[in-house]
Protein backbone atom coordinates (compact mmCIF):
# COMPACT_ATOMS: atom_id res chain seq x y z
CA UNK A 1 0.00 0.00 0.00
CA UNK A 2 2.70 2.08 0.98
CA UNK A 3 4.78 1.43 -2.31
CA UNK A 4 1.82 2.20 -4.70
CA UNK A 5 1.25 5.43 -2.48
CA UNK A 6 4.86 6.17 -3.48
CA UNK A 7 4.43 4.80 -7.16
CA UNK A 8 1.73 7.45 -7.39
CA UNK A 9 2.80 9.95 -6.17
CA UNK A 10 6.28 9.79 -8.63
CA UNK A 11 4.10 9.08 -11.24
CA UNK A 12 1.97 12.40 -10.15
CA UNK A 13 5.02 14.01 -10.29
CA UNK A 14 6.43 13.30 -13.42
CA UNK A 15 3.03 14.03 -15.06
CA UNK A 16 2.95 17.79 -13.36
CA UNK A 17 6.09 17.81 -14.97
CA UNK A 18 5.01 16.99 -18.61
CA UNK A 19 2.32 19.56 -17.67
CA UNK A 20 4.55 22.08 -17.00
CA UNK A 21 6.68 21.81 -20.05
CA UNK A 22 3.65 21.74 -21.97
CA UNK A 23 2.42 24.71 -20.44
CA UNK A 24 5.93 26.42 -21.06
CA UNK A 25 5.82 24.83 -24.61
CA UNK A 26 1.96 26.28 -25.27
CA UNK A 27 3.26 29.76 -23.68
CA UNK A 28 6.34 29.74 -26.10
CA UNK A 29 3.95 29.33 -29.03
CA UNK A 30 2.07 31.63 -27.78
CA UNK A 31 4.57 34.42 -27.41
CA UNK A 32 6.40 33.30 -30.76
CA UNK A 33 3.15 33.69 -32.76
CA UNK A 34 1.99 37.27 -30.76
CA UNK A 35 5.76 38.43 -31.76
CA UNK A 36 5.12 37.69 -35.07
CA UNK A 37 1.60 39.29 -35.52
CA UNK A 38 2.80 41.94 -33.62
CA UNK A 39 5.51 42.53 -36.58
CA UNK A 40 3.13 42.17 -39.61
CA UNK A 41 0.83 44.49 -37.93
CA UNK A 42 3.34 47.05 -37.74
CA UNK A 43 4.52 46.46 -41.31
CA UNK A 44 0.71 46.61 -42.02
CA UNK A 45 0.45 50.06 -40.57
CA UNK A 46 0.71 53.42 -42.05
CA UNK A 47 2.73 56.10 -41.57
CA UNK A 48 0.92 58.32 -43.04
CA UNK A 49 2.08 61.18 -40.96
CA UNK A 50 5.82 60.17 -41.60
CA UNK A 51 5.14 60.28 -45.10
CA UNK A 52 3.04 63.97 -44.90
CA UNK A 53 6.82 65.07 -42.90
CA UNK A 54 8.30 64.15 -45.32
CA UNK A 55 6.62 65.83 -48.45
CA UNK A 56 7.09 69.27 -46.85
CA UNK A 57 10.67 69.73 -47.40
CA UNK A 58 9.64 68.13 -51.08
CA UNK A 59 7.70 71.19 -51.51
CA UNK A 60 9.47 73.21 -54.73
CA UNK A 61 11.59 76.38 -54.11
CA UNK A 62 9.42 79.60 -53.16
CA UNK A 63 6.71 77.45 -52.56
CA UNK A 64 5.68 78.17 -48.41
CA UNK A 65 4.30 75.69 -46.14
CA UNK A 66 0.85 75.39 -45.61
CA UNK A 67 -1.00 71.86 -44.77
CA UNK A 68 0.13 68.40 -44.61
CA UNK A 69 -2.52 65.63 -45.21
CA UNK A 70 -2.43 61.82 -44.47
CA UNK A 71 -3.53 59.67 -46.94
CA UNK A 72 -4.64 56.20 -45.17
CA UNK A 73 -6.67 53.81 -47.31
CA UNK A 74 -6.83 51.48 -44.62
CA UNK A 75 -5.08 48.69 -46.36
CA UNK A 76 -7.59 49.13 -49.48
CA UNK A 77 -11.18 49.17 -47.72
CA UNK A 78 -10.94 53.07 -47.93
CA UNK A 79 -11.34 54.49 -51.57
CA UNK A 80 -10.84 57.73 -50.90
CA UNK A 81 -9.36 60.55 -48.91
CA UNK A 82 -10.49 63.91 -49.07
CA UNK A 83 -9.38 67.29 -47.93
CA UNK A 84 -10.81 71.07 -48.61
CA UNK A 85 -9.26 74.38 -49.06
CA UNK A 86 -9.99 77.76 -50.00
CA UNK A 87 -7.45 78.64 -52.96
CA UNK A 88 -7.78 82.46 -54.33
CA UNK A 89 -6.94 83.87 -57.52
CA UNK A 90 -3.64 84.78 -58.13
CA UNK A 91 -1.69 82.73 -56.01
CA UNK A 92 -0.42 79.09 -56.97
CA UNK A 93 -0.50 76.41 -55.20
CA UNK A 94 1.46 72.99 -55.01
CA UNK A 95 0.49 69.51 -54.10
CA UNK A 96 3.39 66.49 -53.46
CA UNK A 97 2.58 63.19 -52.99
CA UNK A 98 4.94 60.81 -51.20
CA UNK A 99 4.66 57.46 -51.01
CA UNK A 100 6.61 54.16 -49.44
CA UNK A 101 7.49 53.38 -53.50
CA UNK A 102 8.30 55.17 -56.07
CA UNK A 103 6.94 57.53 -57.26
CA UNK A 104 3.49 57.28 -55.82
CA UNK A 105 2.57 53.54 -55.22
CA UNK A 106 -0.50 54.81 -57.07
CA UNK A 107 -1.94 57.15 -54.61
CA UNK A 108 -3.18 59.86 -56.92
CA UNK A 109 -4.78 63.35 -56.63
CA UNK A 110 -7.67 65.22 -58.12
CA UNK A 111 -8.51 68.44 -57.55
CA UNK A 112 -12.35 69.26 -57.33
CA UNK A 113 -13.54 73.21 -57.93
CA UNK A 114 -16.43 74.14 -55.39
CA UNK A 115 -19.11 72.71 -58.04
CA UNK A 116 -17.41 69.40 -57.90
CA UNK A 117 -16.21 70.16 -61.08
CA UNK A 118 -12.37 68.17 -62.28
CA UNK A 119 -9.94 70.36 -62.29
CA UNK A 120 -6.91 68.61 -62.56
CA UNK A 121 -5.86 64.67 -62.15
CA UNK A 122 -2.05 63.56 -61.01
CA UNK A 123 -2.75 60.47 -63.48
CA UNK A 124 -1.79 61.32 -67.31
CA UNK A 125 -1.50 58.41 -69.93
CA UNK A 126 -1.50 56.01 -67.16
CA UNK A 127 1.51 57.57 -65.65
CA UNK A 128 1.30 58.75 -61.73
CA UNK A 129 3.19 62.67 -61.63
CA UNK A 130 4.42 63.20 -58.10
CA UNK A 131 2.96 67.10 -57.50
CA UNK A 132 0.80 69.25 -59.29
CA UNK A 133 0.94 73.19 -59.44
CA UNK A 134 -1.72 74.74 -59.65
CA UNK A 135 -1.79 78.97 -60.44
CA UNK A 136 -5.60 79.77 -59.15
CA UNK A 137 -7.53 81.91 -61.02
CA UNK A 138 -10.80 81.76 -59.37
CA UNK A 139 -11.09 81.81 -55.91
CA UNK A 140 -13.04 79.45 -54.02
CA UNK A 141 -13.31 75.92 -52.05
CA UNK A 142 -11.33 73.32 -53.89
CA UNK A 143 -11.60 69.80 -52.83
CA UNK A 144 -7.86 67.92 -52.51
CA UNK A 145 -9.00 64.45 -53.29
CA UNK A 146 -6.46 61.55 -52.57
CA UNK A 147 -7.47 57.74 -54.79
CA UNK A 148 -5.53 54.64 -55.17
CA UNK A 149 -4.83 52.94 -58.42
CA UNK A 150 -3.78 49.58 -58.27
CA UNK A 151 -1.98 50.42 -55.13
CA UNK A 152 -0.33 48.19 -52.94
CA UNK A 153 0.34 50.24 -49.04
CA UNK A 154 -2.97 52.20 -49.79
CA UNK A 155 -0.72 55.30 -47.82
CA UNK A 156 1.13 58.04 -48.36
CA UNK A 157 1.18 61.30 -47.35
CA UNK A 158 1.29 65.20 -48.95
CA UNK A 159 1.67 68.63 -48.86
CA UNK A 160 0.34 71.74 -49.97
CA UNK A 161 2.25 75.63 -50.32
CA UNK A 162 1.49 78.16 -51.98
CA UNK A 163 3.44 81.17 -53.57
CA UNK A 164 2.62 84.49 -55.18
CA UNK B 1 18.49 53.27 7.96
CA UNK B 2 16.09 51.49 5.83
CA UNK B 3 13.32 53.18 7.70
CA UNK B 4 14.52 57.04 6.83
CA UNK B 5 15.04 55.82 3.44
CA UNK B 6 11.72 54.40 2.87
CA UNK B 7 10.06 57.17 4.57
CA UNK B 8 12.28 59.81 2.32
CA UNK B 9 10.65 58.11 -1.08
CA UNK B 10 7.70 57.72 0.39
CA UNK B 11 7.50 61.84 0.50
CA UNK B 12 9.48 62.04 -2.66
CA UNK B 13 6.56 59.94 -4.53
CA UNK B 14 3.43 61.42 -2.72
CA UNK B 15 5.22 64.94 -3.78
CA UNK B 16 5.49 64.26 -7.09
CA UNK B 17 2.14 62.65 -7.77
CA UNK B 18 1.00 65.96 -5.84
CA UNK B 19 1.93 68.16 -8.63
CA UNK B 20 1.22 65.73 -11.31
CA UNK B 21 -2.77 65.45 -9.62
CA UNK B 22 -2.32 69.74 -9.62
CA UNK B 23 -1.32 70.20 -13.56
CA UNK B 24 -4.12 67.10 -14.22
CA UNK B 25 -6.61 69.04 -12.15
CA UNK B 26 -5.71 72.32 -13.97
CA UNK B 27 -5.77 70.55 -17.75
CA UNK B 28 -9.17 69.12 -16.84
CA UNK B 29 -10.68 72.04 -14.81
CA UNK B 30 -9.50 73.68 -18.26
CA UNK B 31 -11.27 71.04 -20.73
CA UNK B 32 -14.18 71.39 -19.06
CA UNK B 33 -14.78 75.28 -19.39
CA UNK B 34 -13.75 74.82 -23.13
CA UNK B 35 -15.66 71.86 -23.63
CA UNK B 36 -18.87 72.28 -25.45
CA UNK B 37 -20.91 69.30 -26.05
CA UNK B 38 -21.39 68.80 -29.91
CA UNK B 39 -22.71 65.66 -31.55
CA UNK B 40 -20.13 63.33 -34.02
CA UNK B 41 -21.54 64.91 -37.14
CA UNK B 42 -21.21 68.43 -36.02
CA UNK B 43 -17.34 67.94 -34.69
CA UNK B 44 -16.71 66.24 -38.07
CA UNK B 45 -18.65 69.14 -40.13
CA UNK B 46 -16.65 71.64 -37.84
CA UNK B 47 -13.28 69.93 -38.44
CA UNK B 48 -14.21 69.89 -42.40
CA UNK B 49 -14.70 73.54 -42.50
CA UNK B 50 -11.92 74.46 -40.24
CA UNK B 51 -9.11 73.10 -42.63
CA UNK B 52 -10.67 75.34 -45.36
CA UNK B 53 -9.55 78.12 -43.76
CA UNK B 54 -6.61 79.85 -45.51
CA UNK B 55 -3.27 81.08 -43.64
CA UNK B 56 -2.99 84.49 -42.89
CA UNK B 57 0.74 84.41 -44.18
CA UNK B 58 -1.00 84.46 -47.74
CA UNK B 59 -1.96 88.16 -46.94
CA UNK B 60 1.52 89.02 -45.73
CA UNK B 61 3.10 87.87 -49.11
CA UNK B 62 0.70 89.33 -50.97
CA UNK B 63 1.29 92.57 -48.98
CA UNK B 64 4.84 92.38 -49.39
CA UNK B 65 5.27 91.40 -53.30
CA UNK B 66 2.86 94.31 -53.98
CA UNK B 67 5.54 96.41 -52.46
CA UNK B 68 3.58 97.73 -49.33
CA UNK B 69 5.84 98.97 -46.45
CA UNK B 70 5.85 97.23 -43.64
CA UNK B 71 3.34 99.32 -40.72
CA UNK B 72 3.90 98.28 -37.14
CA UNK B 73 0.67 100.51 -36.08
CA UNK B 74 -1.42 97.73 -38.34
CA UNK B 75 -1.12 95.64 -35.97
CA UNK B 76 -1.90 94.24 -32.13
CA UNK B 77 0.66 95.34 -29.38
CA UNK B 78 1.98 92.42 -27.44
CA UNK B 79 1.47 94.90 -24.48
CA UNK B 80 -1.96 94.31 -24.46
CA UNK B 81 -1.19 90.89 -23.46
CA UNK B 82 -2.09 91.40 -19.83
CA UNK B 83 -6.01 92.10 -20.98
CA UNK B 84 -6.10 88.75 -22.05
CA UNK B 85 -7.61 86.63 -19.06
CA UNK B 86 -10.09 84.19 -19.99
CA UNK B 87 -9.86 81.46 -22.69
CA UNK B 88 -12.52 83.55 -25.32
CA UNK B 89 -9.59 86.69 -25.24
CA UNK B 90 -6.64 84.24 -25.37
CA UNK B 91 -7.99 81.74 -28.41
CA UNK B 92 -8.75 84.91 -30.45
CA UNK B 93 -5.83 86.91 -29.47
CA UNK B 94 -3.57 84.23 -30.04
CA UNK B 95 -4.76 83.90 -33.44
CA UNK B 96 -4.63 87.99 -33.69
CA UNK B 97 -0.94 87.21 -32.38
CA UNK B 98 -0.11 84.81 -34.97
CA UNK B 99 -1.12 86.47 -38.05
CA UNK B 100 0.66 90.01 -36.61
CA UNK B 101 3.68 87.28 -36.29
CA UNK B 102 3.66 86.16 -39.83
CA UNK B 103 3.21 89.80 -40.90
CA UNK B 104 6.29 90.54 -38.84
CA UNK B 105 8.43 87.27 -40.08
CA UNK B 106 7.73 88.08 -44.07
CA UNK B 107 8.67 91.35 -43.83
CA UNK B 108 11.93 90.29 -41.70
CA UNK B 109 11.13 92.56 -38.39
CA UNK B 110 12.73 90.06 -36.07
CA UNK B 111 13.09 92.64 -33.43
CA UNK B 112 8.97 92.50 -33.21
CA UNK B 113 8.60 89.28 -34.31
CA UNK B 114 10.45 88.02 -30.77
CA UNK B 115 7.98 90.21 -29.40
CA UNK B 116 5.37 88.58 -30.72
CA UNK B 117 6.81 84.98 -30.09
CA UNK B 118 7.01 85.81 -26.57
CA UNK B 119 3.23 86.77 -26.26
CA UNK B 120 2.59 84.13 -28.11
CA UNK B 121 3.89 81.48 -26.12
CA UNK B 122 2.50 83.27 -22.73
CA UNK B 123 -1.24 82.76 -24.38
CA UNK B 124 -0.26 79.50 -25.73
CA UNK B 125 0.77 78.16 -22.17
CA UNK B 126 -2.78 79.62 -20.74
CA UNK B 127 -4.03 77.26 -23.15
CA UNK B 128 -2.56 74.26 -22.10
CA UNK B 129 -1.18 74.40 -25.65
CA UNK B 130 2.11 75.71 -24.87
CA UNK B 131 4.26 72.66 -25.16
CA UNK B 132 3.45 73.08 -29.25
CA UNK B 133 6.01 76.18 -29.30
CA UNK B 134 9.66 75.90 -28.97
CA UNK B 135 10.36 79.28 -28.02
CA UNK B 136 14.03 78.87 -28.06
CA UNK B 137 14.35 77.26 -31.47
CA UNK B 138 12.21 79.45 -32.82
CA UNK B 139 13.63 83.02 -31.06
CA UNK B 140 16.90 81.67 -32.40
CA UNK B 141 15.50 80.86 -36.35
CA UNK B 142 13.88 84.66 -35.98
CA UNK B 143 17.35 86.60 -35.49
CA UNK B 144 18.51 85.63 -38.54
CA UNK B 145 17.06 86.29 -41.86
CA UNK B 146 18.52 83.91 -43.81
CA UNK B 147 16.37 81.17 -41.89
CA UNK B 148 13.08 82.87 -42.88
CA UNK B 149 11.91 79.59 -45.00
CA UNK B 150 12.47 77.58 -41.41
CA UNK B 151 11.25 79.98 -39.13
CA UNK B 152 7.76 80.36 -41.36
CA UNK B 153 7.85 76.77 -42.05
CA UNK B 154 8.00 75.61 -38.21
CA UNK B 155 5.97 78.67 -36.84
CA UNK B 156 3.13 76.80 -39.53
CA UNK B 157 3.40 73.86 -38.55
CA UNK B 158 3.01 74.42 -34.81
CA UNK B 159 -0.39 76.35 -35.38
CA UNK B 160 -1.21 73.69 -37.24
CA UNK B 161 -0.60 71.63 -34.37
CA UNK B 162 -2.27 73.33 -32.17
CA UNK B 163 -5.30 72.91 -34.29
CA UNK B 164 -4.84 69.02 -34.77
CA UNK B 165 -4.67 68.98 -30.89
CA UNK B 166 -7.37 71.46 -29.87
CA UNK B 167 -10.00 68.86 -32.15
CA UNK B 168 -8.77 66.17 -31.06
CA UNK B 169 -8.93 66.96 -27.47
CA UNK B 170 -12.87 68.12 -28.14
CA UNK B 171 -11.65 71.91 -27.79
CA UNK B 172 -12.66 72.84 -31.22
CA UNK B 173 -13.93 76.37 -30.52
CA UNK B 174 -10.90 77.44 -29.03
CA UNK B 175 -9.80 76.04 -32.42
CA UNK B 176 -12.70 78.10 -34.33
CA UNK B 177 -11.78 81.46 -32.15
CA UNK B 178 -7.63 81.18 -32.77
CA UNK B 179 -8.74 80.67 -36.66
CA UNK B 180 -10.96 83.46 -36.30
CA UNK B 181 -8.29 86.09 -35.23
CA UNK B 182 -6.12 85.22 -37.42
CA UNK B 183 -8.33 86.04 -40.38
CA UNK B 184 -9.53 89.11 -38.49
CA UNK B 185 -6.49 90.46 -38.19
CA UNK B 186 -5.17 89.39 -41.84
CA UNK B 187 -8.50 91.29 -42.96
CA UNK B 188 -7.70 94.28 -40.81
CA UNK B 189 -3.99 94.98 -42.02
CA UNK B 190 -5.16 94.38 -45.76
CA UNK B 191 -7.85 97.14 -44.95
CA UNK B 192 -5.19 99.33 -43.62
CA UNK B 193 -2.86 98.86 -46.24
CA UNK B 194 -5.97 99.50 -48.92
CA UNK B 195 -7.45 102.81 -47.18
CA UNK B 196 -3.79 104.27 -47.80
CA UNK B 197 -3.82 103.19 -52.29
CA UNK B 198 -8.13 103.18 -52.31
CA UNK B 199 -7.46 102.49 -55.96
CA UNK B 200 -5.28 99.79 -55.54
CA UNK B 201 -7.90 96.99 -57.56
CA UNK B 202 -6.11 94.18 -56.47
CA UNK B 203 -6.56 94.72 -52.92
CA UNK B 204 -10.14 95.82 -52.98
CA UNK B 205 -10.39 91.91 -54.81
CA UNK B 206 -8.61 90.05 -52.22
CA UNK B 207 -10.80 92.04 -49.50
CA UNK B 208 -13.84 91.22 -51.84
CA UNK B 209 -12.87 87.56 -51.92
CA UNK B 210 -13.16 87.06 -48.29
CA UNK B 211 -16.64 87.01 -48.68
CA UNK B 212 -15.96 82.95 -49.00
CA UNK B 213 -14.09 82.82 -45.83
CA UNK B 214 -16.67 84.81 -43.81
CA UNK B 215 -19.62 82.31 -44.53
CA UNK B 216 -17.18 79.93 -43.39
CA UNK B 217 -16.45 81.40 -40.07
CA UNK B 218 -19.80 82.49 -39.49
CA UNK B 219 -21.40 78.73 -39.88
CA UNK B 220 -18.56 77.72 -37.46
CA UNK B 221 -19.61 80.32 -34.79
CA UNK B 222 -23.38 78.81 -34.92
CA UNK B 223 -22.29 75.68 -33.57
CA UNK B 224 -21.36 77.55 -30.16
CA UNK B 225 -24.02 80.41 -30.06
CA UNK B 226 -26.36 78.96 -27.80
CA UNK B 227 -23.89 77.80 -25.41
CA UNK B 228 -21.24 80.71 -25.03
CA UNK B 229 -22.43 83.86 -24.85
CA UNK B 230 -18.84 85.49 -25.91
CA UNK B 231 -18.97 83.46 -29.14
CA UNK B 232 -22.75 84.30 -29.83
CA UNK B 233 -21.54 88.56 -29.27
CA UNK B 234 -18.53 87.53 -31.81
CA UNK B 235 -21.13 85.70 -34.26
CA UNK B 236 -23.93 89.25 -34.19
CA UNK B 237 -21.39 90.81 -35.22
CA UNK B 238 -19.76 88.88 -37.77
CA UNK B 239 -23.48 88.56 -38.97
CA UNK B 240 -23.19 92.18 -39.39
CA UNK B 241 -19.79 92.04 -41.30
CA UNK B 242 -21.72 89.80 -43.64
CA UNK B 243 -25.04 91.54 -44.79
CA UNK B 244 -22.24 94.28 -45.99
CA UNK B 245 -20.00 91.62 -47.70
CA UNK B 246 -24.58 90.83 -49.89
CA UNK B 247 -22.79 93.90 -51.18
CA UNK B 248 -20.02 92.08 -53.00
CA UNK B 249 -21.12 89.78 -55.95
CA UNK B 250 -18.90 87.03 -56.65
CA UNK B 251 -18.65 85.31 -60.37
CA UNK B 252 -17.57 82.13 -60.74
CA UNK B 253 -17.11 81.00 -64.45
CA UNK B 254 -15.92 77.11 -64.76
CA UNK B 255 -13.74 75.82 -68.16
CA UNK B 256 -12.25 73.32 -68.30
CA UNK B 257 -8.31 73.06 -67.49
CA UNK B 258 -5.23 72.05 -69.27
CA UNK B 259 -1.62 71.04 -68.44
CA UNK B 260 1.92 70.62 -68.98
CA UNK B 261 4.47 68.65 -67.94
CA UNK B 262 7.45 70.73 -66.69
CA UNK B 263 10.40 68.76 -64.98
CA UNK B 264 8.42 66.62 -64.02
CA UNK B 265 5.45 68.55 -61.90
CA UNK B 266 2.15 68.71 -63.68
CA UNK B 267 1.39 72.93 -64.35
CA UNK B 268 -2.32 73.34 -64.45
CA UNK B 269 -3.59 76.42 -66.60
CA UNK B 270 -6.50 77.29 -65.00
CA UNK B 271 -9.35 78.28 -67.56
CA UNK B 272 -11.93 79.31 -64.76
CA UNK B 273 -12.34 82.61 -63.40
CA UNK B 274 -13.95 84.32 -61.06
CA UNK B 275 -15.05 88.20 -60.74
CA UNK B 276 -15.43 90.27 -57.90
CA UNK B 277 -17.53 93.38 -57.78
CA UNK B 278 -16.96 95.33 -54.83
CA UNK B 279 -17.28 99.06 -54.45
CA UNK B 280 -14.64 101.35 -52.93
CA UNK B 281 -17.71 102.86 -50.37
CA UNK B 282 -18.11 98.81 -49.83
CA UNK B 283 -14.63 98.26 -48.90
CA UNK B 284 -14.86 101.62 -46.67
CA UNK B 285 -17.77 99.54 -44.84
CA UNK B 286 -16.37 96.62 -44.66
CA UNK B 287 -12.75 98.53 -43.22
CA UNK B 288 -14.83 100.63 -40.25
CA UNK B 289 -16.76 97.37 -39.31
CA UNK B 290 -13.71 94.81 -39.57
CA UNK B 291 -12.08 97.43 -36.76
CA UNK B 292 -14.81 97.92 -34.40
CA UNK B 293 -14.99 94.39 -34.54
CA UNK B 294 -10.85 94.03 -33.63
CA UNK B 295 -10.97 96.44 -31.14
CA UNK B 296 -13.35 94.93 -29.11
CA UNK B 297 -11.64 91.62 -29.37
CA UNK B 298 -8.15 93.35 -28.74
CA UNK B 299 -9.36 95.85 -25.95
Amino acid sequence: MKSETLLTKSETRSSAKNNLELIMKNNLIFAVTLMLLTSMSAKAQCNSEGLSNECIPKLTTGFNFLKSYKIDGVGGTKDRVEYSYVFTKGTQYLINICAPSQPTDGVLVTLYDSQRNKVASSKVNDQFVSAIAFPCNATGIYYIQYTFDGSTSYCAGSALGFKR
Amino acid sequence: MKKVLFAVLTLLIASCSGNKKTDEQAFLENLKADNAPLSAESSAVISEILQQIPSPLEIAVLLKQSGKKFNPDLLNSPDNLSRYNSNYKKALNLGIYGADLGYTNIYEQSKDGLNYIEAIKRLADGLSIGQFFDIETIGRLATNSKNLDSLLLMTTRNFNDINSYLQSQGRSNLSVLLLTGGWLEALHITTGVAANDPNNAVLQEKIGEQKVILNNIVSLLGFYKDSDQNIAGLLNDMENLKRIYDKVNITYTYKESTFEIVNGVMVIKDNSTTTIDITRDTVDEIRNTINEIRNKVIS
